[in-house]
């Protein structure tokens, strides 16, 4: 029921767009959600939400809602029963699993999906399939973030809240334009600059919050980590640096401190582009401040050294002692709802949940005892992987879920590529996408207003998700499709609701021992957390969570980028997100954020676009080493020269297309951010018919 | 310090409101230009509330508490006057307002029925042009809310009071709508107008 006279009923749950993780209340008339309003007591939102999470709700009754599940016949689809569909998998698993083994079979679970979701489908593809090939979307964005985190503190996850921001005096912004991509937290920062916090801003952009900086630096793309070592050595020998806090609590100061030698503020200038002076000023900026926060987005983590940046960045922390009290926190900025959560609940492919290993014998041994089937101590393929043994003719079947990989993901062409060569493939989906054009079973799943569990927020926060509205036609929740098809398989989950798989996940996992979906209540829970139920707002406050308590400082060179300007290809293009618009865009173009922003354009600095002829409003072609798109030109100084930015909303555009095969080091998260193109204006209308280079 | 609220004791912070020690010992006064997201404002006069010694009614936003302060949430004159503040608002209103906002509830709790006196009313003025934001200028009170909303919560410097006494009204951008304004769509101004002034479109026809 609903206080207000206009609702049917009022039901609280979590925002399914960003990572920020707003608490919302979906008002509903008539089996729809008609308003959207921000919960007053929304621990990261504190009343506030930005026009995805209030308004973009339309797309939950868009008449191309997938309403039954769909099976392949000839070029097109034919609709199905739910027991053909399932036959169909069961049948096409078991023959794929017999005459090939598990390890031909992969799964892709969601950051979009909720963590029970997650969970269930880790647990389908480990136990009902006999495989590690499990992964998630947040290798394409977070996993060196993660990766890095757990390196240098212990822990995968911010080692604060967001309102730490409302504490600090100073911050350092690296990679991330908050102001579109996350706006409630956006607007927290541009309210604390207002108030006096002193930010520094690093970004190829000009960004929103740069102009609320009191410096902004712009390094050529893919040189953050000589940026970074730029600001420890002067850190260092201004001595701005807490030797307590080094002496104490961390390990490898001396190796650290040989190679930052190195990097003298002139040495990094001639790497970045970026002034000595300016390097000097941001140290003393954040060195100085009593404390200060530490956020980055994917312009740190989506390089060919992303998850080493994302070391020498917790090594500034670290230097200076800003870590583990109020106002001093590291904060990434985790790109989807659930990109936390899936990763927690192990939907990667070498670990389980809270990222125990699955070569980790007793770990393994727990889960085969609740589960009742022996697993597999092999590590899974990773996504990029997962297409690479398609390719070859290894890998055979894969379940994608919530996700469009021929839209989001890198080198386009291969992976289409990929996809052809499987024998089967199942999506399960709220719309059909480029993806599951390639499908032989489309399944209908639900929208995160129309299901219940939990996501976890970029806080670690675990907050409730619960249904507003009933999924469309046959369309089933994620949880009643994962745990049905288990079933068919011979493996039974036992669990009818989500909230029993919340209570597995915490018998299973001593870092969520605490969790239920009763505790999370409306005001989540942060984890660790404790048997008791106490929860961790912030981490490390006296010890890290490594071996001995100490952290490591990480000694890391700069190396440079996987893609360079060269004669052919001049300009390096940057990929990022619009505020009107969330990632592929399945959601917001089927609403009247379209009306807000259309189409996409090319923002190009006046110097490169009066040398190539390109003004404002004309087509233009990009190409790069392995494929080709067009679009429109937009001519702003909000760009440095040599550099190109667009969004990758559009499906028309896929500026995917464009992005090439070279992937971070340690975990395989594309480089997005660094693509030398070739930008030429083209006479007439864009062909809006993507072309793959040599073709 | 500690302060009294309707013959009840309360310790409060330094710095903290009449209005926070009334909500402390779970007492009430209406508010109107209020929003616990937003700097305390003082605009509408509806929190008054009698304090002992003091000579005359203060608003309990935006009155810091000093130690030993004795506090009336129940006081004879702040209930007069805000009352009939409430009733002035109304009768410029061309419609009572919808039974859901913030000002109808106010209303009732201080038991403000028609108004008695019936003068010259706001003429309809709608701007539909934005997706899903719509302003019905006539609705506005000039409590600000959702100027501060813009400024202090989100940060995009929107909206602007123009216009005084009668033809007091919220400006977006240069009075050209939403489309043309600094707007990034938020909401956050629809969320705090205690009066639909400014709503969703999608909520005009419920």
């Amino acid at each position: 029921m609903s206080e207000d006279e206009r609702f049917d009923s009022t039901v609280s749950t979590t925002c399914g767009y960003c990572g920020v993780g707003c608490r919302l209340e979906a008002h509903t008339r008539d089996g729809r959600v008609v308003s959207i309003s921000p919960a007053h007591d929304g621990p990261a939102n504190e009343g506030h939400t930005c026009l995805k999470g209030r308004f973009a709700h339309q797309f939950t009754r868009s008449r191309e809602r997938l309403t039954t599940p769909l099976i392949r016949d000839g070029e097109g689809f034919r609709r199905a029963s739910w027991d053909e569909a399932v036959a169909l998998i069961v049948s096409e698993l078991t023959r794929i699993k017999t005459t090939h083994g598990p390890d031909a079979i992969a799964g892709l679970a969601s950051s979009r999906a909720t963590n029970e979701d997650c969970y269930a489908m880790q647990r389908l593809i480990r136990a009902a399939i006999g495989t590690n090939n499990i992964d998630n979307c947040s290798r394409v964005c977070h996993s060196p973030t993660s990766f890095a985190m757990r390196r240098s503190f212990g822990l995968s996850g911010a080692t604060g809240s967001f309102s730490d921001i409302d504490h600090a005096d100073a911050a350092i912004i690296i990679g991330a334009n908050p102001t579109e991509a996350h706006p409630v937290v956006g607007a927290r920062i541009k309210q604390a600059t207002l108030r006096g916090m002193r930010l520094v801003t690093i970004d190829p952009r000009q960004t929103e919050l740069a102009d609320y900086s009191v410096l902004h630096l712009a390094p050529r793309p893919g040189t953050n980590a000589a940026v970074v070592l730029g600001l420890a050595h002067v850190l260092v020998r201004d001595d701005l640096i807490d030797t307590n806090f080094i002496d104490q609590r961390t390990e490898g100061y001396d190796t650290l401190i040989e190679l930052l030698h190195a990097y003298e503020p002139d040495a990094v200038e001639s790497i970045t582009g970026v002034a000595a002076e300016r390097i000097e000023a941001a140290a003393h900026v954040y060195g100085e401040a009593e404390d200060a926060c530490l956020l980055w987005g994917l312009g740190v983590t989506e390089h060919k050294y992303g998850s080493e940046v994302v070391q020498l960045i917790c090594n500034l922390a670290l230097l200076t002692g800003k870590v583990g009290r109020t106002g001093s926190a590291l904060l990434p900025l985790r790109g989807q709802n659930n990109v936390q959560g899936s990763s927690d609940m192990g939907a990667l492919p070498d670990t389980y949940t809270s990222y125990r290993s699955v070569e980790d014998d007793e770990v393994a041994a727990s889960f085969e005892a609740a589960w009742g089937v022996p697993l597999s101590r092999r590590k899974g393929l990773k996504i990029n992987e997962m297409f690479d043994a398609a390719v070859a003719g290894e890998l055979k079947a894969m379940w994608i879920f919530g996700e469009d990989v021929a839209q989001t993901d890198p080198n386009v062409a291969h992976v289409t590529h990929a996809l052809e060569s499987l024998e089967f493939l199942v999506c399960q989906e709220i719309f059909e996408n480029a993806t599951s054009a390639f499908a032989d079973v489309i399944l209908p799943a639900s929208a995160f207003l129309e299901k219940a569990g939990t996501f976890t927020n970029a806080e670690r926060r675990f907050q409730l998700v619960a249904p507003a509205i009933d999924p469309p036609g046959e369309a089933k929740t994620d949880f009643e499709i994962i745990t049905t098809i288990s079933r068919a398989l011979g493996h039974e989950m036992g669990w009818s609701t989500s909230a029993e798989v919340m209570n597995e996940i915490a018998a299973l996992t001593p870092q969520y021992a605490g969790v239920s979906h009763e505790r999370i209540g409306r005001k989540g829970l942060q984890w660790p957390v404790a048997a008791d139920g106490t929860d961790s707002p912030m981490l490390y406050e006296h010890e890290f969570t490594l071996p001995g308590g100490r952290a490591r400082l990480a000694a890391l060179p700069y190396k440079p980028p996987g893609d360079a300007a060269d004669d052919e290809f001049p300009l390096i293009l940057i990929t990022g997100r619009r505020l009107q618009h969330y990632n592929a865009g399945t959601m917001t173009r089927r609403t009247l954020n379209l009306e807000l922003q259309d189409s996409d354009w090319l923002e190009i600095h006046p110097a490169d676009a009066a040398r190539l002829w390109i003004k404002t409003g004309d087509h233009v072609s990009i190409r790069s080493r392995v494929g080709r798109i067009e679009t429109v030109a937009r001519v702003t100084e909000r760009i440095e020269p040599g550099h190109v930015f667009t969004a990758f909303h559009f499906p028309e555009i896929r500026t995917n297309l464009l992005v090439g095969s070279s992937v971070d080091v340690n975990t395989g998260c594309p480089e997005y951010k660094v693509v030398a193109v070739d930008v030429r204006p083209v006479s007439e209308e864009a062909a809006r018919t993507p072309a793959l280079a040599g073709i | 310090m500690r302060v009294a609220v309707d013959g009840r004791e309360v310790e409060v912070a330094t710095g903290a409101t009449l209005l926070e020690a009334v909500r402390a010992v779970g007492a009430d006064v209406p508010t109107l230009c209020f929003d616990e997201r937003q700097m305390p404002f003082g605009a509408c006069r509806i929190c008054l509330v009698g304090v002992a010694g003091a000579p005359g009614p203060l608003p309990a936003c935006t009155t810091p508490c000093r130690e030993g302060m004795v506090i009336d949430t129940h006081d004879a004159t702040s209930r007069r006057v805000a009352t009939a503040i409430v009733e002035l608002v109304l009768s410029e209103l061309p419609v009572a307002p919808a039974a859901h906002t913030e000002l109808a509830r106010v209303a009732a709790s201080l038991e403000v029925g028609e108004p008695r006196w019936r003068g010259a009313t706001h003429p309809s003025d709608h701007d539909e042009r934005h997706p899903y934001l719509a302003f019905q200028h006539e609705l506005c009170i000039s409590c600000a809310r959702c100027v501060r909303a813009c400024d202090e919560v989100q940060g995009a410097f929107a909206l602007t009071a123009t216009g005084r006494g009668f033809t007091a009204n919220i400006a977006v951008g240069l009075d050209a709508g939403f489309l043309e304004s600094t707007c990034v769509s938020c909401g956050a101004c629809a969320d705090s107008c205690p009066t639909d002034a400014i709503t969703e479109i999608t909520l005009l026809s419920l």
